[in-house]
């Protein structure tokens, strides 16, 4: 950017006067038309202008575009709604509203009867929870039972199992045992007689 | 009484206040059509690009988000809108002194002050120039936008605009050297 250039903004944006400007551009023929045309057309610029301006009617595109609806200022239904709710309350809570000898009466309806009503609902409310621990208790001890029973008779087989093994083995150790003495039995008192009896029948024995 | 902001009527008119919409339009209407008619040089052309601006801007108005200044979003819209208009013309020829809008029942006072001669030859011969450069003189002169603003604008560069600026001056005042010496010579 040339320094001549630099001059001319500067003046365009209000920071030197026009003449400081002309002044500095004197020498510069090309910058200083610029800025004397530029003069003119600011000069055009901030004269009044007065062509009439016609009117554009963009309302109803506004009123299209961004307006809504007003909202309903009927109050019936809100009333009605607010009136059901009060009858709702009234009806609910302890107020009564009693005609006697040509006066109305706003009343709390029984304060002591409905404290029993609330003990009785709180006794009512124990007793059916203490019930249902009972019954879990009982249902969960006859479960324990019935585990327990059957835990018992496995073992009960096992130990007769066990119980009649040991004693055909000890049965089969009994036969092995008589077996063994009756072998020794015959060998200490029939075997030398046997074997005598073997000799005495043989032909070399008798030629002897 | 102070003047209330850009910001404050456009938030009011999105919430439907037709008043704040009102405000805001005759406080852009006069630039807007003021701007149209000088780069379009016609007053039906003025009235239509005004017409046009005005339901753009109504349409879109939740888009501005203050990025700019107002004024700035709102001749950009108006800038698209002119050169789509000149573009469908094609030609700058079509521009004739027929199209004089100046009104005659203005003051004289006025007139008189600052040259209806002098007004009427720079306009005349600003309607010569080609229409990209006749937009950045209108927006850095009529509508005091900073180069930056311009070239914001128009989603250029600030070089390009400044080129168009000084090519515009150039022109402009060859042109109002010719004239004037047609004039002497006529005299």
């Amino acid at each position: 950017m040339s320094n001549s250039q630099q001059i001319f903004e500067a003046w365009l944006a209000g920071k030197i006067t026009a003449s400081e400007c002309e002044q500095q551009l004197e020498p510069d023929t090309e910058w200083y038309s610029r800025f004397q045309t530029a003069q003119l057309l600011q000069r055009q610029a901030k004269a009044p202008f007065f062509a009439p301006v016609p009117e554009v009617d963009t309302m109803s595109i506004f009123a299209q575009q961004w307006q809504r609806p007003a909202k309903s200022s009927n109050w019936w239904p809100k009333l009605s709604v607010a009136f059901s709710v009060l009858a709702l309350v009234v009806s609910l809570s302890p107020l009564e509203l009693q005609m006697q000898d040509s006066g109305l009466t706003l009343i709390w309806r029984g304060g002591q009867q409905m404290q029993q009503q609330q003990l009785e609902t709180l006794l009512a409310g124990y007793r059916k929870e203490q019930q249902d621990y009972i019954q879990t208790q009982l249902q969960s001890t006859q479960q324990q039972q019935a585990s327990q029973l059957i835990l018992l008779k496995d073992y009960l087989t096992e130990q007769q199992t066990k119980e009649r093994r040991t004693d055909m083995l000890e049965l089969v150790e009994y036969l092995n045992q008589q077996r063994q003495s009756d072998w020794h039995y015959w060998q200490e008192n029939y075997q030398p007689s046997q074997a005598r009896l073997d000799l005495g029948a043989s032909p070399n024995a008798q030629n002897r | 009484m102070f003047k209330r902001s850009d910001e404050s009527l456009i938030e009011k008119a999105i919430g439907g206040d037709a008043k704040a919409w009102q405000q805001l339009v005759s406080r852009y209407q006069a630039p807007l059509y003021y701007f149209g008619l000088r780069l379009l040089g016609s007053p039906d052309d003025a009235r239509d690009l005004l017409q046009d601006v005005l339901i753009v801007l109504c349409r879109n108005l939740a888009q501005y988000r203050g990025d700019s200044s107002f004024k700035s979003w709102l001749f950009g819209i108006a800038n698209y809108r002119a050169m789509d208009m000149l573009r469908k013309r094609k030609t700058t020829t079509e521009f004739t002194d027929e199209h004089d809008f100046y009104d005659d029942e203005a003051p004289s006072f006025e007139q008189q002050l600052y040259g209806q001669h002098t007004q009427r030859l720079v306009q005349q011969q600003l309607r010569h120039l080609p229409p990209e450069q006749r937009l950045v003189v209108e927006l850095r002169f009529y509508q005091q936008f900073t180069f930056d603003e311009i070239a914001d604008q128009l989603a250029l560069s600030s070089n390009t605009i400044k080129s168009r600026f000084y090519a515009a001056l150039d022109k402009l005042r060859t042109q109002l050297e010719l004239a004037d010496v047609e004039q002497s010579a006529n005299f």
